[in-house]
C-alpha cells in the first residue's frame, strides 16, 4: 500500500500503473457462471512445502474441500497447523521459492488458481477472493489514512477516483458500524481500537463485494464482546452479499456459531472434514476428539475433567512415520505407526484420515459424547448396526431410542467408502 | 420506568464486598489468605497528550475488594484493559497502590520494606502470561527453577537444591534429565510448565496466575490448566487466577470476580455466577462467548453490546457500564451502585439486580 497523503501524483504509484489495461484485459471472474459439476471453490489434494535450508516443511499436506456461495468453511486447528498458509497459497501470496507446490490444484469457478499468471492473481485478490489478515494492525498501514486504504481495492480494480474511492470507503465504514464515518476515513489506523480496526479491514474486503471473503482469525485478538460483534457483522454481510466465508480459527466455540462445513487441521494436513453437524456430533477422528475433550465445557452443574491430547505438535520437517498424529494418539497402533491413512470418506462427503475411521466399533467406545448423544437427536450415519441398536457416539444407555437414519453407511469395512491414496 | 425510589432504598444499606468473609456461608470461620479493601491504583497521564495544567491519569484499578481463603482458587475475568493485571501486580507489590489495604496472611503489604517484602515474595509467586517472554533465555531451566530458592537462602545444598529441581521437573511433567537446557530448547506449554515449578519451588501460599494458558493452544492448555489442579491438590496452595477466556476461569476457579473498567461488577462462587448471572456485563460476557456446539449456539439468546468499553482515563459517572448496558435508565449514570450482596455470597453492582429487576434485565443463557 504505497499511496495516500497529498504527496503529489508521481508518489502514488497507480498513476503509473497500467489501470485500463488490468481492467479491460479481465472480465470478472465472478460474473462468470460456474461450470457443471464444479463448486464455486474447489481445494483438490493440495500440498505445498517450502524448501528451507533446516529441510522440506511439508506446511500443505493434501488439503481437499469444496465451498459454494452462501457458504461458511471453518479451518480449525492449533497453532503452525497450516491454516493460514493454505490460504495463502490458494491466494497465490506464497513466495515461491521457498514454497512449491508439489501437487493438487485449486479451482475457482472451474478456472485453476495455480495456473494463473500474477497479473490475472491480481484482479483475483480483493476483486474475488478478497483475505482479512490475522494481525490487523500489521495489514492496515500505520502512515496511510484508513479511508485511502479502503477505497485502494476500489481504485485497482474498478477505477474509482481518489475522491469517489474515499467517499465510498465512508460508506463502507458506516456500513460496518463505525460511527461518524465521513470523519473516520481520515482518521490514521492507531487512532481506532482493536475492534474498529477489524471492521475497518472487513470494509476493505468487501469494497469490491469479493465472492469468497477468507478471514484468518479475525477475532483472536479481540474480547468476546468485540468478537460477538464483529462474527455477527460477517453473516450480515453474508447475508446481503451471498459470498463465500472461509474462517480460519483455532477455537471451536467460532466455528460452532458460523461454520456450514469444518476442516480440522493437524501438521498441514486436514484429519477431518464434514458439515458443522457431522464435526460436533458425528466426529471419526481421534485428533477431533481429543480438542473436543481439551475445551472446557460451560456447565452449571458438575465440571468434567479435561483431557489433554498428550505431548506436542511434531515438527513440519520430521513428520512422524505413519500417522502424523500417532505419536500422541491413544488409540495408535503398530498399523498406524507405519502407514499413512488414506481418506476415508462417507457417502455424504464427511471424510477422516485414520485408518480406523470407517470402524463403528472403533468410534462407539472413544469418540466424546456430545449433546445430541444425551438427547436423542438425528444421528447423521449409523454403521452397520441393526435398527434400533445404539449409534456412534450414542449414550449406552439409551439404545433403541434412535430410529431415524440419514446417509446411513451400509458397510463397515474401510474398502467399502471410497478410499484415496494418501500421500506421502 | 422502575421505581428510582426504591432503588435508592435499596443503596442506602448496602452490604459490601469486604464483608466477605462474615457473610459467606461456605467460608465462616476461616480467616481469609488474603484481604483486599478498597484498593485504588491510578496511572498519571503525561500532560503533554492532554490539555496543560490538568492532570489525569489512567484509573486502572477502582476500588477493588476482595478476598481469597486458603487453598481455593479466586477466578478474575474481565476484558482487556480492565485492570486486572495491575490488581495482581499491586497484592504483590509489584507496583506500589495508590491506595487502599492489603492483607497477606494477617500482614499488612502495603507499608511492606526490604526483608518483609522478600518474605512478602517468598509466599506469594506470580506466573507471568507470556512463557516466551517471562523466562531469561541466558538461564538454564534447572538455574530458572532453582533461582528462588537462591535468593530465599532456602532448599540445603546445592546438591539438594539439584534434587528439589528435578522433582519439580517431574511434578511439571517435564523430563528432569532436560536440567541443563535453555527456554529456547521448549515449547510455549512446556515454557509455562518452567514458569510453574519456579513458582511452586518454594511452596507459596498464593500463586498469582496472570493469564497463564491465553498464549497456548488448547490441547497444551488443558495440559496445564490440569497441572495446576494437580499442584494445588498436593499443595494446598490458593491461587488467584487471572483471565479474559469465561470457559477457562470457570473450570478452574471455585468463586469468580468480573472486572468492568477498574471495578469488580460481580463476584459469586462460580455456580451461581455462570448460572445466574445478574449483572448486565457479566450476562452480555457469557452469552458472547460462543459456545461448541451448534445446536445450542444457534438456540441461545444473545446479547451483543454496542461499541467499545470508555477509556479508563475519563470513566464514564455513576455506573461505569451504563454507556454500553442495555438496560441502563436515568439513574444509572448519575448514582454509582455499590457492589452489594444480593444472595448469600453473591455480590452484584448493579442498581436493578435482585431484588429489584427490571423487565428484560435478566436472560436466559
Ligand atoms: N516462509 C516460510 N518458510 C518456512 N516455513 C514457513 C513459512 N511460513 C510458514 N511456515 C511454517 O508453516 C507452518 C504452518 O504455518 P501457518 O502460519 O499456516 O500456521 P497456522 O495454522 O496459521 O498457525 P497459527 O494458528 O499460529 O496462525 C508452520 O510450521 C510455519 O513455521
Ligand atoms: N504502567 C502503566 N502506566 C500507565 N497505564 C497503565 C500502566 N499499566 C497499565 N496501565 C493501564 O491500566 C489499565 C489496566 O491495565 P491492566 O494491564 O491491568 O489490564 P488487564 O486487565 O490485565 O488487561 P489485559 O487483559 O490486556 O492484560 C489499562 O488501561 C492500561 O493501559
Ligand atoms: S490412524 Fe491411528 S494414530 Fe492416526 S488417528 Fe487413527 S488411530 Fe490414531
Ligand atoms: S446500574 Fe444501570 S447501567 Fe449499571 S449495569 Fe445496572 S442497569 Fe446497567
Ligand atoms: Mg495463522
Ligand atoms: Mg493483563
Amino acid at each position: 500500500m504505497a499511496f495516500g497523503k497529498k504527496k503529489g501524483e508521481a508518489k502514488d504509484p497507480l498513476a503509473n500503473t497500467p489501470l485500463s489495461g488490468i481492467l479491460d484485459g479481465i472480465t470478472d471472474l465472478k460474473e462468470q457462471p460456474i461450470p457443471e459439476g464444479h463448486h464455486l471453490l474447489e481445494v483438490d489434494d493440495l500440498h505445498m512445502f517450502f524448501h528451507t535450508k533446516d529441510g522440506v516443511v511439508k506446511a500443505v499436506n493434501g488439503v481437499s474441500y469444496t465451498l459454494d456461495r452462501g457458504e461458511t468453511l471453518g479451518v480449525v486447528g492449533e497453532s503452525g497447523s497450516g491454516k493460514s498458509v493454505t490460504a495463502m497459497t490458494i491466494m497465490g501470496l506464497i513466495d515461491m521459492p521457498p514454497g512449491k507446490i508439489e501437487g493438487g490444484d485449486v479451482l475457482y469457478r472451474g478456472k485453476s488458481l495455480l495456473k494463473m499468471s500474477e497479473r490475472e492473481m491480481q484482479t483475483v485478490r480483493g476483486n474475488d477472493i478478497a483475505m482479512i489478515f490475522q494481525d490487523p494492525m500489521t495489514a492496515l498501514n500505520p502512515v496511510y489514512r484508513v479511508g485511502d486504504q479502503i477505497g485502494e481495492p476500489l481504485r485497482i480494480h474498478r477505477g474509482y477516483s481518489k475522491k469517489d474511492a474515499v467517499d465510498r470507503a465512508a460508506e463502507l465504514l458506516s456500513m460496518v458500524g463505525i460511527p461518524n464515518a465521513e470523519q473516520r476515513v481520515r482518521e490514521y489506523p492507531h487512532e481506532f481500537s482493536g475492534g474498529m480496526r477489524q471492521r475497518a479491514m472487513i470494509a476493505m474486503a468487501l469494497a469490491c463485494d469479493p465472492d469468497i471473503l477468507i478471514a484468518d482469525e479475525p477475532t483472536t485478538a479481540l474480547d468476546v464482546t468485540i468478537q460477538a460483534q464483529i462474527i455477527e457483522l460477517m453473516q450480515k454481510m453474508q447475508e446481503q452479499n451471498g459470498n463465500a466465508i472461509i474462517m480460519i480459527t483455532h477455537d471451536l466455540g467460532v466455528v460452532a456459531d458460523i461454520a456450514d462445513k469444518i476442516m480440522v487441521m493437524y501438521a498441514g494436513n486436514p484429519v477431518e472434514f464434514g458439515t458443522a453437524d457431522d464435526i460436533f456430533y458425528n466426529p471419526i477422528h481421534p485428533y477431533t476428539w481429543g480438542l473436543m475433550r481439551s475445551i472446557p465445557e460451560q456447565v452449571t452443574d458438575e465440571k468434567k475433567p479435561l483431557t489433554p491430547i498428550k505431548g506436542n505438535p511434531p515438527s513440519l520437517v520430521t513428520l512422524p512415520k505413519g500417522c502424523s498424529f500417532s505419536p500422541r494418539c491413544p488409540y495408535a497402533t503398530d498399523l498406524c505407526r507405519n502407514e499413512v491413512p488414506k481418506t476415508y470418506t462417507l457417502p455424504d462427503g464427511h471424510y477422516s484420515k485414520c485408518h480406523y475411521a470407517l470402524d463403528p466399533d472403533f468410534v462407539k467406545g472413544r469418540a466424546p459424547e456430545n449433546s445430541r448423544s444425551y438427547s436423542g437427536g438425528t444421528p447423521r450415519v449409523v454403521i452397520d448396526e441393526p435398527a434400533g441398536a445404539p449409534v456412534a457416539g450414542m449414550a449406552k444407555s439409551e439404545p433403541g431410542t434412535v430410529t431415524a437414519v440419514d446417509g446411513a453407511l451400509a458397510q463397515k469395512a474401510p474398502e467399502a467408502a471410497s478410499a484415496e491414496e494418501g500421500e506421502e | 420506568m422502575p421505581d428510582t425510589s426504591t432503588v435508592a432504598e435499596a443503596t442506602q444499606t448496602p452490604v459490601y464486598a469486604d464483608d466477605v468473609s462474615e457473610l459467606d456461608p461456605s467460608q465462616r470461620g476461616n480467616d481469609p489468605l488474603l484481604h483486599v479493601e478498597h484498593l485504588v491504583k491510578e496511572f498519571p497521564v503525561s500532560s503533554s497528550i492532554f490539555r496543560r495544567g490538568k492532570k489525569r491519569s489512567v484509573h486502572a484499578v477502582n476500588d477493588v475488594s476482595f478476598d481469597i481463603y486458603p487453598e481455593e482458587t479466586f477466578g478474575l475475568v474481565g476484558e482487556s484493559g480492565c485492570g486486572k493485571s495491575t490488581t495482581g501486580r499491586c497484592l504483590m507489590r509489584l507496583i506500589n497502590p495508590t491506595s487502599g489495604t492489603v492483607v497477606f496472611n494477617g500482614e499488612d503489604v502495603s507499608n511492606m520494606k526490604g526483608k518483609q517484602l522478600k518474605g512478602l515474595r517468598h509466599d506469594m509467586q506470580y506466573v507471568f502470561q507470556d512463557p516466551y517472554a517471562s523466562l531469561n533465555p541466558r538461564m538454564t531451566i534447572g538455574e530458572l527453577i532453582s533461582e528462588p530458592m537462591y535468593i530465599h537462602n532456602e532448599g540445603g545444598t546445592n546438591e539438594e537444591r539439584i534434587d528439589t529441581v528435578r522433582q519439580l521437573l517431574k511434578v511439571v511433567g517435564l523430563n528432569p534429565e532436560h536440567i541443563n537446557r535453555y527456554p529456547h530448547e521448549f515449547s510455549g506449554g512446556q515454557r509455562q510448565r518452567i514458569g510453574i515449578a519456579r513458582a511452586f519451588a518454594l511452596h507459596p501460599k498464593l500463586i498469582i496466575c496472570d493469564e497463564p494458558v491465553s498464549a497456548l493452544d488448547v490441547s497444551i492448555q488443558a495440559q496445564v490448566l490440569n497441572l495446576l489442579d494437580e499442584l494445588q491438590q498436593e499443595f494446598g496452595t490458593a491461587y488467584l487466577f487471572i483471565a479474559h477466556d469465561l470457559s477457562v476461569v470457570q473450570h478452574i476457579s471455585d468463586r469468580v470476580a468480573v472486572m468492568y473498567l477498574g471495578s469488580i461488577c460481580e463476584m459469586s462462587d462460580w455456580r451461581s455466577l455462570y448460572a445466574e448471572p445478574c449483572h448486565p456485563y457479566s450476562q452480555a460476557l457469557l452469552s458472547a462467548v460462543p459456545v461448541a456446539d451448534p445446536d445450542l449456539q444457534r438456540s441461545r439468546e444473545r446479547i451483543i453490546l454496542a461499541g467499545d468499553p470508555p477509556s479508563p482515563i475519563d470513566p464514564p459517572s455513576g455506573c461505569l457500564f451504563h454507556t454500553r448496558c442495555p438496560i441502563a435508565q436515568e439513574i444509572c449514570s448519575k448514582e454509582k451502585p455499590e457492589l452489594r450482596e444480593i444472595e448469600p455470597g453473591h455480590f452484584c453492582a448493579c442498581h436493578f439486580a435482585k431484588p429489584f429487576p427490571i423487565e428484560g434485565s435478566s436472560i436466559k443463557l
